[in-house]
């Protein structure tokens, strides 16, 4: 790749005015107009911070401060440490290139000065820096963009403040924890009162995470507007959801989705599910996972669910989680929790802290697990008081 | 993931090994390939050495299915075991995929 080299700056430090000169004349030669020059090795760090160059052709022995100092100076300032640093030596010696290369050098150019030589290594440096700053750049570019999407996603999800007015209203405890793995995640949950009686819960994964997975779940938010609540069945609430889903989804993409409805009235909770991992019901001291098989949304336009109904009467919960809670596996190779121990480790949660014990699930959960994530994690506490 | 491949007459039979996930997406361009193979009419997903399946790697099992349709071949899924079993049951992938057990 063949760049050009005229907006770059170069640093020439060297005692010797001929020397100076000469090397200054050779890369102007392939294009290089800006060009600073230093005496010895104090003023080359003054000139690096002031001239700012992309590359410093650097003497070794000089006056007041030599080049091998003047480059580990160089090298021990973050600022400076990705700057190409080029020795010019007289010594074609072994040891002479090693304690170069040791004081922080990227390479060297022999002397008497080889005008090709010289340029064809000045343009490598060149080159290597500016795709390294293109790359950078980019990177932080994409970093900055993927930290507001994931502030957009956060403000998708119900607020703390929210969260407690809905408490107070139904006599709840309502605790939840939300943490995406690559910056953007495809967990979704959400909790919509219906009436003064009826309050609906909903837990979406899209499969994957990433990107992709995140686009799904703003889709997902303008499509769960489209469909009220209110006066279907959450199987039937569920297929229309389904059925928008098939319509946008590519191929291989899909959700799965818990959906209930908690009746304070008759103390019942009336769910249908698409293949989320199995809800956590607590009624007096019984633990149970729920039944959540259910062909997953967008896969299929023909697919049914169907409702369940389960008592849930004051003093019973409902544990929702994503599937990271059960996938994650640890550090040293431990095991991830597994489905079948869900309900032993909301049992051991109780123990620890009864009326929030989302907290201790979570401490748990961190401490056997391998960070970051490699999946979304999404854990909803939903309590009625006693 | 890795897989071996076999083909016999007009079947291909593709044996899926270790953890079928997110990061295998590149993997399933190449099972993919194996539905151009001159005159076949059958696929069998064999995943009775799988050990783990995510949604991700479930996602890859519907576009195999859509895949093989497209091309008039037969997917048949067959063994899935323990863990890959009742991931592929909790999603009902056999509404959609045919499982053999």
């Amino acid at each position: 790749m063949a760049i050009s080299l005229s907006d770059s700056r170069v640093l020439i430090v060297d005692d010797n005015e001929f020397n100076r000169k000469s090397l200054a004349l050779v890369i102007r030669r392939a294009g290089i107009t800006q060009i600073a020059f230093a005496e010895n090795g104090v003023e080359g760090l003054k000139a690096v911070d002031s001239f700012r160059p992309d590359l410093v052709l650097l003497d070794v022995d000089m006056p007041v401060m030599n080049g091998l100092e003047m480059c580990e100076a160089l090298r021990r300032n973050a600022t400076h440490e990705q700057l190409p640093v080029l020795f010019q030596t007289a010594f074609d010696s072994d040891q002479e290139q090693v304690r170069c290369f040791e004081a922080g050098g990227s390479d060297f150019i022999s002397k008497p000065i080889k005008p090709g030589e010289c340029v064809a290594r000045v343009r490598h440096q060149l080159e290597k820096r500016k795709l390294f700053n293109d790359l950078a750049a980019y990177r932080a570019r994409v970093e900055r963009e993927l930290s507001h999407a994931r502030a957009m996603q956060h403000s998708l999800l119900p607020e703390k403040r929210r969260l407690q007015a809905v408490a107070e209203r139904y006599g709840l405890t309502l605790d939840a924890h939300f943490e995406t793995s690559s910056e953007l995640g495809g967990d979704f949950w959400g909790v919509y009162p219906l009436d003064n009686r009826r309050v609906g819960f909903l837990i979406i994964d899209f499969a994957g995470h990433g990107i992709t997975a995140a686009i799904n779940t703003f889709r997902l938010h303008t499509l769960i507007d489209r469909f009220p609540m209110q006066d279907a069945a959450p199987s039937q609430w569920l297929m229309q959801l389904n059925g928008a889903l098939k319509d946008v989804l590519p191929t291989g993409q899909f959700a799965t989705a818990f959906f209930g409805i908690l009746d304070l009235t008759t103390d019942t909770l009336t769910y249908a599910a698409a293949g989320s991992p199995n809800p956590v019901l607590g009624v007096g001291g019984d633990i149970r996972l729920l039944d959540s098989a259910g062909l997953v949304l967008g896969a299929s336009r023909h697919a049914r669910y169907t409702d369940q109904t389960h008592r849930l009467p004051r003093g019973g919960f409902l544990f929702l989680y994503s599937d990271a809670l059960i996938e994650c596996g640890g550090a040293d190779g431990q095991r991830p929790l597994g489905q079948d121990a869900v309900p032993d480790f909301v049992r051991a949660a109780l123990e620890d802290n009864r009326a929030h014990p989302l907290d201790p699930m979570m401490e748990r959960f961190y401490a056997r697990t391998r960070l970051p994530l490699r999946d979304d994690l999404t854990a909803v506490w939903i309590a009625r008081r006693a | 993931m890795e897989f071996r491949s076999r083909v016999e007459q007009d079947t291909v039979d593709v044996q899926l090994s270790g953890r079928l996930e997110f990061t295998d997406h590149d993997r399933l361009r190449d099972i993919i390939d194996l539905l151009e193979g001159p005159g076949l009419r059958r696929i069998v997903l064999d995943l009775s050495v799988l050990d783990f399946i995510d949604s991700a790697g479930l996602g890859m099992l519907l576009i195999l299915q859509e895949e093989a349709e497209q091309r008039n071949i037969k997917l048949v899924v067959r063994g899935p075991q323990g863990d890959v079993k009742r991931s592929i049951d909790l999603a009902k992938i056999n509404e959609i995929v045919t499982i053999e057990p």
